[in-house]
This record gives C-alpha cells, structure tokens and sequence, in this order.
C-alpha cells in the first residue's frame, strides 16, 4: 500500500513548523524553566537566588497554601454535587424528540457558558449584594424571614461561588450529556418499560450504565477545571483584595497569581504550579484507574 | 395502574413547568443585567427590574438612562478596550486554528521519524495545567522584552497543542488518504492540497475551532492581566475587572461595562449557533 | 453571487471580517504620545477634589500638565507590582494605599520602584514640619519612599440625639469600661420587643482593620520597630481576650455593620448602633457625603480608651504619594506632589471637601479647622481631629503587615468561638486560649518573615 508517489520529505515539517516553533518557545522551554524556577526564590523575573527544595518544604507547612487548597477542594466537590445531577436531570428532561419548544430550551440552558468568567463575576458581585442583590432581595421578597443583609461575599463565599459555577456551566454540561444521552439504547429502554421497570428503574438500570463512560469523562473535566478555578472568586470578591474576608475565597490558583504576580517570587509559585500539575494527574490517573476497573 | 395514569396525564404539564422554571432561573440574571445598565443609581436602590412608575405596563419608561453607558465610554478607554478584545480574540482565533490545522494534518496525513514522539509529546502536554506556565512564561516574555505588546500576548496562543490533536483526529476520520494521493498523482503542489483539498474537507472543525478559541480569548483574563499593563492595550476583561471600587461600586457603570463585553458574543452565538455547540463540546465525545 | 472559498465555514469569514475591521482600528486608534503628567489614583472620592486642584495646577502650568487615572486599589496594585518587577509602563505619580503597599518593600532595598524622597523631605525640613508617625507606613529601612497624605486620627462617633434623649453623660466616659456601663441603658438585644436591637459600637470578629486599629490604640503591636513579628506578647493575648468579650455573651456590645454599603448605611440611620470609631475621612467622605440622613444626630468624642489615661485615639487607613523612579521627569513630578499635598491652600480644599485633616503641622492654626460643623452638631471637627493628632500611634511597614493581621484576626476569630462555645464572658479566662493561637500565628508569620532572602535585615 506504499504511495505510487511519496510526499516530499519537507513537506511534514514544513506544515509542523509554525507550531513547533512556537510550541518550543512558549510551552517546552517555560516547563523546563519551571522545574528550575521551582528551586529558586525571585523579586520579579530579574532577581533571584536558588533556594533548592525549601519552597516544597515551607508549602508543606504554609498554612495560606492548606488554606487556597481546602477552600478549592470544598469549592470542587460542592459544585460537582450540585452542577452534576442537575446537568443530568436536565439532559434527560429535555432528551425527548417529542418535546416542544426542546431547541429553545436548549439554548437558553447554554447560553450562560458563553459568558467569560470575569463578566460572570462582575455580575455576580452585584448580584450577592447585600439589600440590593438580585438573590437578598428576591428571597426577602419571597419569604418575608429571609435576612436581606445575608452576607453571602463575606461569610458565605463558597457558597455563592458554587450557586455562581452552577449557573455558568449546568447548561454546559447539559448539552455533553444530551450527547451521552444519544447512546442510550431505545429498545432496551422499551423492553425494561415491558418488564415494568419505573423510570427509577430504567434510569438506575439502562441510561446509567449506557453514559457511564461519557459521565465520568464529564466529571473528570469538570473536577480539573474546577480545581483551577481563579477568575471567578477573583473577580467576584475583588473588593476585599480578591481573596476574601480572611482568605476565606482564597483558591490554589489564585494563591498561585499573587505569589508569582503581586508578590514577584515567580519561585514559590512555580512550586505551587508543580502541586496542581501532580495533583491533578493523581486524579486523572484515579479516573482512569476506576474506569478500567469498570469495564473489566 | 391509576397512579401511572395520572402520572402520564400530569407529567407532560409537569415538565414544561419545571423546564420553564429552570430557564426563568438562567435568564433572571441577563434580565437583571440589562435592566441595571439602564436604570440610575437611584433607581437601582428601588426597584428589582425596571423602576415602577404609571407608563406602559406600569413601568416608569422615562425613569431609564443611557447615562450609564455615556460614562462608562467617557471615564473609561472601553470603546480602545472593545478593538482591542475583537482584535486579540479574531487574529489569535485565526492563526491558532491555522497552525492547529497544519500541525494536526502533517501528525496526521503524513509518515515521517519521529512522528509518534511528537504526537505523544503535544498530547502529554494538553494534560498539565496552564497555571503551571504563567510564571515561567512570563519571564520569557519580559526577557525577550514583549511585556506589554500585543505579541507578547499573542504568540504564546498561537500555539494550541489541543487544537492539534483535534485536527488530527478529524483528519484521520474525514480524509481518505487516496484523495490526497490521487492530488499528487495529478501534479498538485503540497501547500494547494491543504487549502484546496484537505481544509474543505474539515470544515465543520475549522469553524468551530475559530470559534472556541476566539471566545476563550475574549473571555481570558489572567493572560492580559499578566502581560498587557498599558490602559490602550488592555482588553474588556482587564478593564472590567478594574471598575470595582474598594468604596462602594458604580453599579450601573458595571453593568453596562458587563452588557457591554458580552453583548457581541451573544451576537455572534445568536449567529453562528451550530458551531458555537459544536465547537465548544469537540473533542469531548469522540476523545 | 461571488463564492466564497469553500475551506472556510461562515463562522470563519465572519471573524476574518472582524480581525480585518479591527487591525485597522487599532492602527488608527494609536493615541498621541502624552505630554502630559501621569497621575493615578485608586479612591473614586478623592477624584472631584482632584479635578478641581489638577485644573488649578494645569492652568498655571500650562507646561507640564497632569492628567488623571482613577482604577481600582487592586488594578493599580498589579499594575504597579508589574513595573517595579519588569519595567512595564507606570504613572510619573501615584497614590498608593497603605493595605497595597507591601509587596512594594518586600523586595532589595534597590528595587523599590519609589523615588527615595529622605533627603528632599529633610532638606525641606519636611520630617519635622509633617506629624511623625504619618511616615511610618511609608518608611523602609530607614527610608522614606512617599509623601504622607493624612493622619487619619480616629474618634469615636455617637447618636447624640439618642443619648442626649436618655439623658447620657458622655463626659463620665474615660475608658471602654465607663462607654458600655454608661451607655448600657441604650442596648436593646435582638429579638427584644421584635426589633432587630441596638448595639452600642460597630465591631465584629472578622472585621481586621478594626482589630488592628484597637490593638494600636491599646498599644500592642504586631511588629516590633525592626520588623520582627512579635503577634504573641502577652499582651497582645489579654487584649484579644478582652475585645473577644465584645461580640459574646447574651448581650454583645458590639454588632456588624457594613462600613461601605447602602444596607450598613442604612443601619446606622435606623439606629441599630449608638456609636462607631471614625477616622477622619470616614467622617468626612462616608458620613457626611453617603449619609446625610444622619446630619444633627451625631457628634465626635475621643476614643475610649482601654486603661485610666490611656491613649484616645488611633489610626485607620492612609495613602501616600509616590514618584516612580523610572518616570523620566521626576522633579516636574516632585514639583506637582509639593503642590498637591503641601500647598496650604490644598489642605484646606481637601479639609473642606472631604474632611481630612493635613499632616503638616504648620497648616494645623488654619481657621478652617475650627469652623462648626452643622453635620456634627456644630462641633469643630477639624480641631476635634487634630487635637488627637500628636498622639496617633505609629505603625508597621513590614511588607508583611497584611498576613501578619490576617493571622491575628484569625485568632480574633477563633478565642471569640471559643468563648461562645465554653460559656467564658471573663476576658481572664480566655487569656490561655489566646495566647495558645497567638503562638502558633507568630510561629507561621516568624517562618514566612524568615523565608524572604531579599531582607538581609528587617525592615
């Protein structure tokens, strides 16, 4: 099956080009610099001195790193809880060719996930507002107990960054699994309806088992984005100097830009970045693990 | 037997019901947004949507302003910022989807040493986490004295190594490799079958690739925030970001600023919907 | 119809047209080369006074105009981080305020990006003529990189037309003690008759500015004069112990109250609490200009102090003026801030709009000063302010300030928690629990100070 007539030998490299000069230049070169960067303490990309491993040893004691961390595990695993089912459920609502207006809804579920996450942000620091709020103001409207100075930007940051995350990406995920959903087998669907499986039933013993592998890839975006999530918290409670009351908002990310960006030790934060990356091929690697255990 | 009669006769109101329920919820917030960028300060304070008042449908037509807007385009560089983010977001959408395309077409469509090894290199990469490159990246950038050029920003972008494995993949399954032999055969030069022959063929992904990237970098902040520090050369997000106040909030200046910067992607989704969905959802299914 | 070529979707041409639109654009939009001065600032209520003195200055100096950025505290941070950094582009001057000022000095003394004004302040015999302690937050390694824009002395605030009515002396009041035995008939606890309750001071756990503004009246300090953290001196811990006992027990004296939001404003017109610590521009800005509801209802008294012939007041906020080292004109921009921050004629106009007192001693005899003030009942607040000035405590410049406080009010946080959760109300009790966390903080914060290798020695 050889070609009557082969390609000439620049021809491959010529098309890579570009890309590969580039890609050289601005991913290759600056990960190696930052296994180097890593080892050093700087003030700003001119001045620095090597450190070796002390940045690793004091980021395992450094209290504002456990904080980011914890703040950014509560923020993931919550909006995962929420953002997941509802993604689902919507998926399925929506998955019926009969159902009218099905297009419309579809978009109106997605739209959000075209808006970037510091407009998003800036909408929503508005919208926790105390008194003024969309959410206070309506919820004090509706139930008249409902405290209209709720302090969601103060002591409730999580909170309203995971309802926030909901808004932005539901709709999101929705659509992948409007996708997954198309590979749900409809003659097993009938055949379980025969047997007299209820739509429990038919969910937990036919859809489940058909989206498995599309769900967990979903959910294992969905964790990677969002343990690094930053613009959204940032922008969100930028009054109080971005992390919050406290550090209360504070998120590995986040920890990660100050520290290379307002404080200038682009060392420590390179450390950090080290942490996410390793932390995060864990994960991948968890997924892979359990999703091979699946299909044997 | 009765309750799943009743079950069938309820559910189909039940649905929409919820289903109209749940869009009411994601609009709220873009009702909410528009209707503050038109309201006075004083207003806002008043009322949840539009300002009461004895107009039509109750509503106080006269009490809306475009003040907001007028300020915002005043007392900020937003018209320079609003070039600036077309600007960035279309030329770093068109040469990434076009060094993607290059890149993913020689990965795929040609046999040369070293071809796996680089495959496996540019998908390795697609796993870390960019946060990881911010601080080495910036050093490069201020040692090769980009800080704050528009190049500084762009050139790193232009290099989409998940824009390569997509364009890879969609060439493997839509270009038949005797199409491009039987090209050659007839004397076509390399360069005119990519554009003529191969480019056509993987449309659908060019167009939704332009798309997702355009839109990310509308959207990016961290990127402009680092590199771009001059007031004329900073996008919407940047300067969005810097109308807060740490005393109290101009509050419809912010929400004009917001319709402001995402109004034209709504525009160009309410367009282009097909490849918006399509390109923001590649790679995911079929990886 | 002319077809377009097929290797590109209509989403494509689409943004092909905008990239085209848009290179053009951005080639016609290059704006001007600037003569004109760059000055930032960060605080939207400093802006109308500034037109007004820049417009002054421009007409006179028709030469080297200035010309005005107001950003966010945050933006002007990054952007300012990112030039003493890498040498981006900066403002010739700029405002800087004090929670955004560390990082600035956390580097070699070299590359502070701040024009060291030392030698022209004391050739000016500035650093007598300015009162003392504003230079304090501006000062690092024994150099002085700003000129101090304020005092920023506070006094405590109360509802006059509340305590007048319950026929309150409030000249019986010395200390903290005498302020909540004195005023305790005016405390109302929730849930009392139905109503939201009254409070008798602002204060809540996690409010840090707050904490740090009594600790310096009480005089504790987190950092010593050489910079070295000293968050666990006994001290420190029987003062946390007792401002923990303000927001516990059945009846706390103190409740939250937003400083700058409608609903916090809307509370202190309701009279939800009879008294406040307000700096001068809080007075002058907040009260005054966002509250007028509030105008005859208020009047100033010194601050409680927290022991018999204690300190009465403290210090909250400040601002500087800085002249970037890379700026090329440095002595226009030297000329400039003279004009703005030292011109008597300046400090009046900033007193009379905004509020704030001057730090410069000479300026203190100006009548202005000593003008009634119908907002406070017709006291003379300026005077009121100033007579406090000599005796604001100094502070820390460690650039470590920020974390150092974060740390404190944590244990702020936790001794409050803990006294709720045991019952305590005796601030003796609570004293072990404090200084256990204190020592843990000043074991973190000694370990972040001691990490930082550009210090060789502290600041």
């Amino acid at each position: 099956m050889k070609s009557a007539r082969p390609h000439p030998a620049w021809a491959p490299w010529f098309f890579l080009a570009p890309f590969l000069l580039l890609f050289a230049a601005f991913f290759a070169w600056p990960l190696v610099r930052a296994a180097v960067l890593s080892l050093e303490q700087t003030y700003g990309p001119g001045v620095g001195v090597f450190v070796g491993f002390r940045n690793f040893a004091f980021l395992a004691r450094d209290p504002l790193f456990w904080t980011a961390l914890r703040n950014t595990a509560v923020f993931t695993v919550g909006s995962l809880l929420i953002q997941m089912p509802v993604a689902l459920g919507l998926a399925i609502l929506l998955n019926r060719p009969s159902l009218r207006g099905r297009a419309v809804f579809r978009l109106i579920f997605f739209s959000p996930a075209l808006i970037g996450m510091v407009f998003a942000a800036t909408l929503f620091t508005l919208i926790f507002e105390k008194q003024t709020g969309l959410v206070n103001f309506a919820l004090h409207s509706l139930f008249r107990g409902w405290n209209p100075d709720f302090p969601w930007l103060e002591d409730y940051l999580m909170a309203s960054l995971i309802l926030a995350a909901l808004w932005l990406y539901a709709g999101f995920n929705m659509v992948y699994f409007l996708a997954a959903l198309q590979n749900v087998p409809q003659e097993q669907l009938d055949a379980a309806s025969i047997d007299g499986a209820g739509p429990w039933g038919r969910f937990r013993h036919v859809t489940l088992p058909a989206i498995r592998p599309v769900a967990g890839f979903i959910v294992m975006l969905s964790i990677a984005g969002s343990f690094q999530i930053f613009v959204l918290p940032y922008v969100m409670f930028l009054r109080t100097g971005g992390a919050g009351p406290l550090n209360r908002g504070l998120t590995v990310v986040m920890y990660l830009y100050k520290t290379g960006f307002l404080i200038g030790d682009l060392g420590y934060a390179s450390a950090i970045g080290w942490v996410l990356a390793l932390l995060l091929v864990a994960i991948a690697l968890l997924h892979r693990a359990l999703s091979r255990g699946e299909t044997q | 037997m009765n309750a799943r009669r009743l079950a069938r006769v309820l559910g189909r109101p039940l649905l929409y019901a919820f289903l109209v329920l749940f869009a009411a919820l994601t609009a709220v917030p873009f009702a909410w947004m528009i209707t503050s960028a038109f309201k006075s300060g004083g207003d806002f304070f008043l009322s949840l949507f539009l300002p009461a008042g004895n107009g039509f449908l109750g509503v106080a037509w006269d009490h809306l302003t475009l003040d907001n807007f007028r300020r915002l385009f005043r007392e900020v560089p937003m018209a320079r910022s609003l070039v600036n983010s077309v600007f960035l977001a279309s030329v770093t959408s068109l040469f990434a989807t076009l060094c993607g395309a290059m890149g993913g077409y020689a990965l795929s469509r040609f046999e040369f040493r070293g071809r796996g090894l680089l495959t496996s290199l540019v998908l390795g990469t697609a796993i870390l986490p960019v946060p990881l490159l911010l601080a080495p990246r910036f050093e490069l950038i201020y040692h090769l004295h980009l800080l704050d050029t528009f190049a500084g920003y762009l050139l790193p972008q232009l290099a989409p190594a998940f824009g390569v494995f997509l364009f890879r993949q969609a060439m493997l399954n839509h270009i038949p490799a005797e199409i491009i032999e039987s090209a050659r055969l007839e004397g076509c030069g390399e360069i005119r079958i990519f554009f003529t022959l191969v480019l056509p063929l993987v449309r659908p992904m060019v167009g939704a690739f332009i798309i997702i990237t355009f839109l990310g970098v509308w959207n990016d902040f961290i990127g402009p925030q680092i590199i771009l520090q001059s007031a004329g050369r900073q996008p919407l997000a940047v300067t969005l970001a810097g109308l807060g106040s740490n005393y109290g909030n101009d509050y419809g200046m912010m929400m004009a600023g917001t319709l402001v910067s995402v109004a034209p992607i709504i525009c160009l989704f309410l367009l282009l919907q097909k490849e918006f969905i399509s390109g923001l959802t590649s790679g995911t299914v079929k990886g | 119809m002319p077809r377009l070529p097929s290797f590109l979707s209509p989403a494509a041409w689409v943004i092909v047209g905008l990239a085209a639109a848009s290179t053009i654009g951005i080639c016609l939009m290059r704006p001007p080369a600037s003569r004109a001065l760059q000055f930032w600032i960060f605080a939207i209520q400093h802006k109308p006074f500034y037109q007004t003195a820049i417009a002054g200055w421009n007409h006179t100096h028709p030469d080297k105009p200035v010309e005005l950025v107001l950003m966010s505290g945050t933006a002007l941070q990054q952007r300012m981080m990112s030039s003493f950094f890498s040498g981006t582009p900066i403002a010739d001057v700029l405002e800087v305020e004090r929670s955004n000022i560390g990082p600035a000095f956390a580097g070699p003394l070299e590359k502070i990006g701040f024009v060291d004004l030392t030698d022209r302040l004391r050739d000016q015999g500035l650093l007598d003529g300015i009162n003392r302690p504003s230079f304090s937050p501006w000062t690092s390694r024994g150099r002085i990189f700003g000129i101090p824009h304020d005092v920023h002395p506070v006094l405590l605030a109360y509802r006059a037309d509340l305590v007048e009515a319950a026929g309150i002396d409030v000249s019986r009041i010395e200390t903290w003690d005498d302020y909540f035995r004195v005023m305790a008939p005016l405390q109302v606890a929730a849930g009392e008759s139905g109503g939201p309750g009254r409070a008798l001071v602002v204060g809540w756990p996690s409010d840090y500015y707050i904490a740090e503004m009594l600790l310096l009246e009480s005089g504790g300090a987190i950092f010593d004069a050489r910079g070295r953290p000293t968050l666990n001196a006994p001290f420190n811990a029987r003062f946390l112990a007792r401002l923990a006992t303000w927001f516990t027990g059945p009846r706390p004296v103190a409740r939250s109250v937003d400083w700058f939001s409608a609903s916090g404003h809307r509370m202190l017109l309701d009279g939800l609490v009879v008294g406040l610590p307000v700096p001068d521009w809080y007075a002058g800005i907040i009260l005054k200009l966002e509250i007028p509801g509030l105008a005859g209802k208020l009047k100033l008294m010194p601050l409680p102090a927290w022991e018999r012939g204690g300190r009465r007041t403290s210090v909250w906020g400040g601002t500087m003026l800085g002249i970037a080292k890379c700026s090329p004109r440095r002595e226009d921009a030297w000329e400039f801030a003279q004009y703005l921050y030292l011109a008597r004629a300046t400090a009046e106009a900033l007193f009379r709009r905004n509020g704030i007192v001057s730090p410069i001693r000479s300026h203190w005899t100006d009548p202005v000063y000593d003008q009634p003030d119908p907002y406070f009942c017709g006291q003379p607040v300026g005077r009121l302010f100033l007579d406090q000035a000599p005796h604001v405590p100094v502070r820390t410049s460690s650039p470590f300030n920020e974390q150092a406080l974060t740390a404190f009010d944590n244990c702020l946080i936790s001794v409050t928690d803990y006294a709720v959760r045991t019952g305590r109300a005796d601030p003796a009790t609570l004293v072990p629990e404090a200084q256990r966390l204190l020592d843990q903080a000043q074991r973190d914060i000694t370990a972040l100070v001691g990490r930082n290798a550009f210090l060789s020695s502290p600041p």
